[in-house]
């Protein structure tokens, strides 16, 4: 096989399109199969699509030798929208001004290149909704814990329980909440105390203290933990004076009278998340305990504490003394309620 | 959690030669080219993709109200559905799937045909 031989070859089964063009007539003097298909020529000795391109006529026009001349252009075969890219190179010739079109098929490019920016916006798409899920769920565990022991579970899958000596807890309890006139109707008793509470927590946040847990009517919360605070016993009391002042107040204009108990005690807590599936962030120890026992021995819409807490709260608030009881595990306590006129100058907190 | 039949027969570099395989052969056929004819090129792999990968349970992007909208105006006749189905299928034997899951493929496309055909009787 000789060297025209191997050319000829070569320029018939590359996976390009060639043609050799006469500038003078402007006719193809070669052009391989792959150049015939891209532009539809039906009839030897014409240029098919291409000759239609205007750009052609502009590039060959006034082509030095050794000057070059590119462009692109879309065309449609059988359905198909064809991206090619065209490279008009003026050849030395003794004889003839001969010209060489070379064309590149870039729609496969093309097609992968729209493939891979569709599949990004799927992609970036299903992270974005993953985000706003994973958001969702972090809400909904913030819901339950304390955010730095969120923190903690996130970081190490597990949290330890931890103890904290100063922290005051707040139990709260609705009186005959079985026997109140919407009781036969859990959809209005449910609404009703979402709204309390959530207001309670409104409340509750306000004053650095954590919602610990709600159990049907009974209402826990805490301050002095997770993070350590002087004020715990104060910010507790405030709390709870003005969960009183709200019941008050929206008792005035709802149908439904909801009087609360509201018990408080400082002392020793233990913080931790309950639960491997199901996490509950609960507390235990003294201070609880104590708690639930003033909640029980307080009167209606009043709040009730004993010493030493007191100790913590008479230079701020008001205390009414109601005289010594021998408390379940705690031995002979002195009894106090929070003048609810305490709160008068709790807005300026 | 099981992988889905997107990330098992090899995540996106797989389901795109799918793809693009598909979309040769559709143009190609006689009674289903038609409707990808003048669709622009750009929307139809974007679509082809989505609808792709969604179907083998990966990252999905239409809702039945999308698909529906998206093919009233076209009047697709069941033959043409069924045509669009085998070559997929064939496309899909082609790339070594499992007869299993292009049968899961198979009913996931069959489960649409309402959406997608008119009936023009």
């Amino acid at each position: 096989m000789n060297i025209d031989d191997i050319s000829q070859r070569l320029m018939t089964s590359v996976r390009v399109g060639l043609a050799i063009i006469n500038a003078d007539d402007m006719k193809p003097v070669f052009s391989n199969e792959h150049f015939k298909k891209w532009f539809q020529v039906e009839e030897d000795g014409t240029l098919g699509l291409l000759g239609e391109q205007e750009e052609l006529v502009a590039s060959i026009t006034g082509l030095e030798p050794g000057g070059t001349f590119n462009f692109d252009t879309t065309l449609k075969v059988r359905r198909r929208e064809l991206s090619l890219s065209v490279h008009i190179s003026c050849l030395e010739s003794d004889s003839l001004p001969l010209v060489l079109v070379e064309v590149h098929n870039n729609t496969r490019l093309k097609e992968m290149e729209s493939m891979i920016q569709s599949y990004s916006k799927m992609v970036e798409r299903n992270e974005r909704d993953l985000k706003r899920e994973k958001e969702r769920a972090e809400k909904l565990l913030l819901n339950v814990m304390p955010k730095s022991v969120f923190e903690e579970l996130k970081a190490f899958g597990v949290t330890a329980p931890t103890r904290y000596d100063e922290a005051s807890v707040l139990m709260l309890d609705f009186i005959a909440f079985t026997e109140m006139s919407i009781a036969d109707d859990p959809a209005a008793i449910v609404s009703e105390l979402n709204d309390i509470f959530t207001n309670f927590d409104r409340i509750v946040e306000q004053f650095g203290c954590e919602r610990i847990k709600t159990i049907g009517d009974a209402y826990m919360a805490v301050s002095g933990l997770p993070e350590s605070n002087p004020d715990h016993a104060r910010n507790i009391a405030k709390a709870a004076l003005l969960f009183i002042r709200y019941l008050e107040q929206r008792n005035k204009t709802h149908k439904n009278a909801w009087l609360a108990r509201v018990g408080i005690a400082s002392g020793p807590v233990i913080g931790s998340i309950v639960g491997v599936h199901k996490y509950v962030y609960d507390i235990f120890g003294p201070a609880v305990n104590l708690a639930a026992r003033m909640e029980r021995r307080s009167d209606p819409m009043q709040v009730t504490l004993c010493s030493p807490m007191s100790d913590n709260l008479k230079d701020i608030f008001r205390l009414i003394e109601k005289g010594e009881e021998e408390i379940k595990g705690f031995g002979k306590l002195t009894l106090y309620n929070l003048d609810p006129s305490s709160a008068g100058h709790l807005d300026a907190f | 959690m099981a992988q889905t039949l997107f990330h098992r027969v090899g995540g996106f570099a797989a389901v795109s030669g799918i793809v693009m395989d598909f979309y040769d052969r559709i143009l190609d056929s006689e009674k289903a080219g038609d409707f990808f004819d003048g669709v622009d090129v750009d929307k139809m792999i974007d679509h082809q993709t989505r609808f792709i990968s969604s179907m083998m349970g990966g990252p999905s992007a239409h809702t039945d109200e999308q698909l529906r909208r998206s093919h009233a105006n076209l009047k697709i006749d069941g033959g043409s559905f069924d045509e669009m189905i085998d070559i997929l299928c064939a496309t899909l034997k082609d790339h070594n799937l499992d007869s299993e899951d292009i049968a899961i493929v198979r009913r996931e496309y069959e489960s649409r045909r309402s959406l997608i055909v008119v009936d023009l009787g």
